[in-house]
C-alpha cells in the first residue's frame, strides 16, 4: 500500500486552504457521530461519491475497495451478535438477527466506511505540509506539527531502505518465506535492525541540521508557504458548518435515529 | 508525566519522535491490508516497535507512538474514535519505560534472566491493557463497536507483536544505541522522577485501573452483568451509557496513577 494517496489535480477542492479541509474532517466526523439511520446517512455517502468525482480520487477509492467492503460486512455482521434487540428474525446462541440489529449494524458499517471515505478524500487533496500548516492554524504547536511532517516524509524512506535490505538478503539466498506466520515474522528481525540503526544515524545529523537553521528559536517560526484565506474558503467554511448544524439538528428533532418495536 | 511536555524542548527529542513515529507507520501501513477481523483490526507486527522505542527514546517514544498509529489510521480511515486511539498508543509508547524504571531501576531490558523476563513480560501486559482499555472504552463510548471485541483482539494483538518480536529487535539495537549515548536518559539528563513511594502509587493505581477497566467493560459490554444501581434504560445494546457510567472512573483512576508514575 502507498504511503501517500495526494493525488495531484487542480479541482477546487485541492485548492482550498489546508485550515478549511481540516475543518471539514472534523465537521464530517461531528455529522456521521450524531445520526444512526442508514438512510440518514445516506446523503452524506452521496456527497462523498460528487466529491471523488469532482477530486478525481477514484483511483485511491479503488485500490481500497476491499477495504470498504469488508469494513460494511464485518461490522454489520459484529452488530448481529451484540445488538439483541428487536423481535428476532433468525435466533441463534450467538447470532440475533433482527430488522433492529440489521439496521443497527449496517448503519455502522456505513459510518465507518463514510470515515474511511472522508480520510481518502482528505489524503487525496492534502499535501502533508498543508495538513500540518491546517492543524497549527488550529493551535497545534509547531514542533508537534514538524513532528508529524518529518515522520510523513521518513515512513516511505524507511520502508525503501527496508527493501533494499529485504532484496539484499534475498540474493544472498535468506529465505523471507520460510516457516509459520510467527517464524516468517521473527525472520524480518535482521531486517528492521539496519533500517532502525540507518535512521539513528540520520537522527544526530538532522538534529544538529536543525539546530543550525534556528529550529525553535522562535514559537510561530516564518515560512515559505503562504496560505492565504480567499472568499471561496469562507464560502466552503460556511457550507461545511452548515452541513455540521443540520446533521445535529436532524439528531436534535428526532431524526436518524432507530426506532426499536 | 512532565516529560512528555519537556521533550518538545529538546530538538534531538523531537527529531527521535519523528523517526520513531515513522518506524511505526512504515511497519503498520503495509500491514493495513491483512485484516485479523476485517474492519475491527488488522495484523499489526508494527507494535513492536513503540515497546522497543519506548526503552530507547522514552517520552520521544510515547509521543512517536501516537503520532505513528495517526499516520497508520488515515490508511484505515480516521474517526472520533482515534483521538481516543491516540492516547491508547501514547500510553502504550509511555508506559513501558516509566514502568521498567520503577519495577527494575538499572537493569538492562535486554537481560536474559528469568527475573527480567517476567518483569519485561509484566511491563508489556500493563502497557497492552491501558491501551486495550482506551481504545475498547472510546469506541464503546461512542457506540462503534464493543468493548469486548477490541478490549482483548488489541491486548492479543500487541502482546505477540512485544513477545515475539520486541526482545530480538531490542536484543540487537538497545546495546549499540547505548554504546552510542543516544538512549532518552542520555539524551536528557535533566529529567528528575518523583519520589519512589509516589510512583510505586502510581503504579499501584495504574494496575488497579486497568485490570479493572478491562473486567468490567467486558462484562458490561456483553450485558453479562450489570451494576443494580444503574437504571434499565442503561442496560440496553449498545451499552454505550452503561460503559461510560462504569468503566469512565476506572480509566481515570488509571490515567492518574500514570501521571503519579
Amino acid at each position: 500500500m502507498p504511503i501517500y494517496l495526494y493525488i495531484d489535480r487542480r479541482s477546487a477542492i485541492h485548492r482550498l486552504h489546508p485550515t478549511v479541509k481540516v475543518f471539514a474532517l472534523f465537521v464530517m466526523f461531528w455529522s456521521v457521530y450524531w445520526v444512526d439511520h442508514p438512510l440518514a446517512l445516506l446523503p452524506l455517502g452521496v456527497l462523498m461519491v460528487a466529491l471523488a468525482q469532482a477530486t478525481g480520487s477514484w483511483p485511491n477509492f479503488y485500490r481500497l475497495r476491499w477495504l470498504f467492503i469488508l469494513l460494511i460486512f464485518f461490522t454489520t455482521l459484529a452488530w448481529m451478535v451484540f445488538y439483541r434487540r428487536g423481535p428476532a428474525l433468525i435466533d441463534l446462541p450467538i447470532i440475533h438477527l433482527s430488522r433492529a440489529s440489521l439496521v443497527f449494524g449496517f448503519g455502522r458499517g456505513l459510518k465507518l466506511a463514510e470515515l474511511l471515505a472522508t480520510s481518502v478524500l482528505f489524503l487525496s487533496t492534502t499535501k502533508v505540509e498543508e495538513f500540518t500548516a491546517g492543524l497549527q492554524r488550529m493551535g497545534v504547536p509547531y514542533r508537534v506539527g514538524f513532528a508529524i511532517t518529518l515522520a510523513f516524509r521518513l515512513a516511505p524512506l524507511f520502508i525503501d531502505s527496508a527493501l533494499t535490505v529485504v532484496q539484499a538478503q534475498s540474493l544472498r539466498g535468506y529465505d523471507f518465506d520460510r516457516g509459520g506466520p510467527i517464524a516468517r515474522a521473527r525472520r524480518y528481525v535482521p531486517v528492521v535492525i539496519p533500517v532502525f540503526m540507518g535512521a539513528l544515524r540520520k537522527a544526530n545529523n538532522m538534529a544538529m541540521a536543525l539546530e543550525a537553521r534556528g529550529f525553535g528559536i522562535r514559537a510561530a517560526p516564518t515560512s515559505y508557504i503562504d496560505f492565504p484565506l480567499r472568499p471561496r474558503d469562507r464560502l466552503a467554511f460556511a457550507i461545511v458548518a452548515g452541513i455540521g448544524v443540520l446533521y445535529f439538528a436532524i439528531y436534535y428533532f428526532g431524526y436518524g435515529a432507530i426506532a426499536v418495536s | 508525566m512532565h516529560e512528555l511536555r519537556l521533550m518538545w524542548r529538546n530538538t534531538r527529542m523531537v527529531v527521535l519522535c519523528a523517526i520513531s513515529a515513522a518506524l511505526y507507520a512504515a511497519v503498520l501501513v503495509p500491514f493495513k491490508v491483512v485484516p485479523l477481523i476485517p474492519g475491527v483490526t488488522e495484523l499489526r507486527p508494527a507494535n513492536a516497535i513503540p515497546i522497543v522505542c519506548s526503552f530507547l527514546f522514552g517520552p520521544a517514544a510515547a509521543w512517536g507512538s501516537a503520532i505513528g498509529n495517526m499516520i497508520g489510521d488515515f490508511f484505515g480511515g480516521v474517526g472520533p474514535g482515534d483521538i481516543f486511539g491516540f492516547v491508547a498508543n501514547l500510553m502504550y509508547g509511555y508506559i513501558p519505560y516509566k514502568t521498567w524504571r520503577i519495577i527494575a531501576d538499572g537493569q538492562s531490558p535486554v537481560m536474559r534472566t528469568p527475573a527480567n523476563i517476567a518483569k519485561y513480560v509484566a511491563v508489556c501486559l500493563a502497557a497492552s491493557v491501558l491501551c486495550a482499555d482506551l481504545v475498547g472504552w472510546g469506541d464503546n463510548l461512542l457506540a462503534f463497536r464493543p468493548f469486548s471485541i477490541l478490549g482483548n483482539i488489541i491486548i492479543f494483538n500487541n502482546m505477540v507483536s512485544a513477545l515475539v518480536l520486541s526482545p530480538l529487535i531490542l536484543y540487537g539495537v538497545y546495546p549499540r544505541v547505548r554504546a552510542g549515548r543516544m538512549l532518552y536518559t542520555d539524551m536528557m539528563p535533566e529529567l528528575a522522577e518523583r519520589p519512589r513511594a509516589t510512583r510505586i502509587a502510581g503504579l499501584t493505581m495504574l494496575l488497579a485501573g486497568e485490570i479493572g477497566a478491562w473486567a468490567m467493560g467486558n462484562l458490561v459490554s456483553t450485558g453479562y452483568w450489570m451494576p443494580s444501581f444503574l437504571p434499565a434504560s442503561f442496560a440496553i445494546s449498545p451499552y454505550d451509557k452503561a460503559i461510560a457510567v462504569t468503566v469512565s472512573p476506572l480509566i481515570f483512576i488509571a490515567l492518574a496513577g500514570a501521571w503519579l508514575m
